[in-house]
């Protein structure tokens, strides 16, 4: 998955579509001391082995492995993917499952906040399905799991 | 309606959008198999997924437990960008260990790498010396301090709002205490010579977003008024409880500004920069605000109203605080044994000076025996041996009074942001026969 991640970049790199300091990857190259962010791998629950140690390399690099990721499943409906795909832009979609029950009006509050304060380049068209999938299944008339 | 396809919408983004969406690794995990949290072995009843529209009864949000690098299995709050609470038994001493210390960030792109030999901490804006200096510089050109600060996230406890606010879902578990070792912030600035009309002092660290310049989702900065005494506190940290802080906790370096809520405690702090006028970006001018009300109180009709006088949570200082820690009522209590409870409290606004406990839910209060005084910004841990005298359900409660005399409100407090909460706290305990 991070393999597939860091595939992705490199060919557009490759290809000239990388515009640098027009993209996260861009931006990295102007933060100092910055070697690598934003680096998510999916998690594994249930028992787990012990860290080892760390190895022996006294350079200046101070790293740790990838953020795992443990995002619950969204309930299935229609305009699932359309969240997926826009909201996972910025976040996962625990950020939606974590909320307790919201009215339907705090959700489209959610939605407008997420496009007018936080830039989410999302189509007028989706963000109105999107609306409807989160009013759907997380409020607390219709709130399943 | 007919189904909107994702690939169609997502020729619609702009390139740039597009691209941050594939850095934002979203591209794999949007349809990669979903996480499902199992039953714990530990008891035989798990809580539920999610609560509400009620509150939260729990200690702790009902999250499942999640591992991280450097970090013991904390509670998950959300796993892209990174929020992860502190279970409750970590409570139990004055000092919260590094590797089960709370986490919050706001934005995703956190760092995996840092290289310390380029790494730079900058000040500057209306300086008449700006600098940048490199992570040994800062350790040996300075005299380090070191001080004992409870870390508490604004919106800790929040899911005990109602009604409920959209927001983290924390329990009591977004704070924790250190002693922080660095160089005082006021060194810096009179190493950078601060010019005359400076207005704030703004902080910002590495962690950042893949949102559009401007919004949001791009940075996270902080102000405070260069006149808040709380500067004069304030600490650039490189040690937490005398270990170099995990990267989740801020590496390689984090503001410390004591009595202050956590979202002023810029991590990876990378620049500090004196502003001439109020900083207006997002995190200042419209997140983080509390209406300017006694205890940040209000109601829902009056928010909605919109005609509300809201000031930045950093105009305030942590408001008083005491937990009950054990026992944790997940075990029965045999009648005739005397039952040791132990919990912390802390405030932003001068040491505990009582801490005070009840066996009758509240009605009548006796003084607890406080632990060792680790300071006025510390967690100070307190106890209590108590007798029950019959068998049944018991609610025992906990209150503390701050140095400015504060007494905890026994009265829940309401805000749109979910920030502020400081009721007194209650334990239900089952006694049984014996």
């Amino acid at each position: 998955m991070t393999g597939s991640r860091y595939l992705g970049i490199v060919l557009l790199a490759a290809a000239g579509a990388l515009d640098p300091g027009s993209t996260a990857l861009g931006q990295a190259t102007k933060v100092p001391g910055l070697v690598q962010e934003g680096n998510y791998d999916s998690g594994n629950l249930g028992m787990q082995m012990q860290p080892a140690p760390q190895t022996d390399d006294a350079g200046a690099v101070y790293a740790v492995g990838p953020w795992p990721t443990y995002t619950p499943p969204l309930a299935d409906g229609e305009g699932r993917e359309l969240v997926q795909s826009f909201c996972g832009i910025c976040h996962s979609t625990t950020y939606i499952t974590m909320q307790p029950p919201l009215p339907a009006a705090t959700w489209e509050g959610v939605v407008n906040k997420m496009i007018g304060a936080f830039g989410a380049p999302i189509p007028e068209p989706s963000a109105q399905a999107i609306s409807a999938y989160l009013k759907n299944h997380y409020t607390p008339e219709t709130r399943k799991e | 309606m007919a189904q909107e396809s994702p690939h169609i919408d997502a020729t619609r983004l702009s390139r740039r959008s597009l691209l941050a969406w594939l850095a934002s690794g979203a591209a794999g995990l949007a349809f990669s198999g979903p996480a499902r949290a199992q039953v714990p072995p530990q008891a035989a009843t798990p809580l539920p997924s999610f609560t509400g529209p009620g509150a939260n009864p729990y200690w702790n949000g009902v999250n499942p437990f999640v591992s991280y690098p450097q970090k013991l299995p904390l509670l998950q709050i959300t796993d892209r960008g990174i929020q992860l609470e502190t279970p409750r038994p970590y409570f139990l001493t004055p000092f919260t260990p590094n590797a089960a210390f709370y986490v919050r960030y706001h934005l995703d792109l956190i760092p995996n790498a840092l290289d310390l030999s380029t790494w730079r901490l900058s000040l500057e804006g209306n300086v008449e010396r700006p600098l940048h200096l490199a992570f040994d510089e800062l350790v040996k050109n300075f005299k380090g301090v070191s001080i004992a600060a409870v870390n508490q996230c604004s919106g800790n406890s929040r899911s005990r709002f109602q009604p409920r606010v959209a927001g983290a879902q924390w329990g009591n578990g977004a704070m924790g205490n250190a002693l922080w070792t660095g160089v005082p912030l006021k060194e810096l600035l009179a190493a950078a010579r601060i010019k005359p009309g400076t207005m704030q002092l703004q902080f910002q660290g590495l962690d950042r977003g893949p949102g559009p310049e401007g919004k949001g989702a791009d940075v996270v900065m902080k102000s405070l008024d260069v006149t808040d005494p709380a500067l004069d506190e304030a600490v650039v940290a490189y040690l937490m409880n005398g270990e170099p802080l995990p990267m989740l906790n801020g590496f390689p370096v984090r503001l410390i500004v004591p009595g202050k809520f956590g979202v002023y405690w810029t991590k990876h702090l990378t620049w500090i920069r004196a502003l001439t006028r109020e900083d207006a970006n997002y995190w200042m001018a419209t997140a983080y605000r509390i209406p300017d009300t006694p205890r940040g109180n209000t109601t829902p009709a009056e928010a909605a109203a919109g005609a509300l006088k809201t000031v930045p949570i950093g105009h305030v200082r942590m408001p008083v605080r005491s937990f009950i820690v054990v026992p944790d009522g997940s075990s029965k209590l045999p009648r005739g044994l005397p039952v040791r409870i132990q919990g912390v409290a802390f405030s932003g606004e001068g040491a505990v000076r009582k801490v005070e406990f009840s066996e009758d839910d509240g009605r009548s209060w006796v003084g607890a025996t406080l632990g060792a005084d680790h300071g006025p910004y510390s967690f100070r841990t307190w106890e209590h041996t108590w007798r029950p005298s019959r068998a049944g359900k018991h609610v025992i409660a906990v209150r503390a009074t701050d140095g400015k005399g504060h007494v905890q409100p026994d009265a829940p407090v309401w805000n749109p942001g979910g920030y502020l909460w400081n009721r007194v706290e209650r334990q239900a305990l089952i006694v049984g026969a014996a």
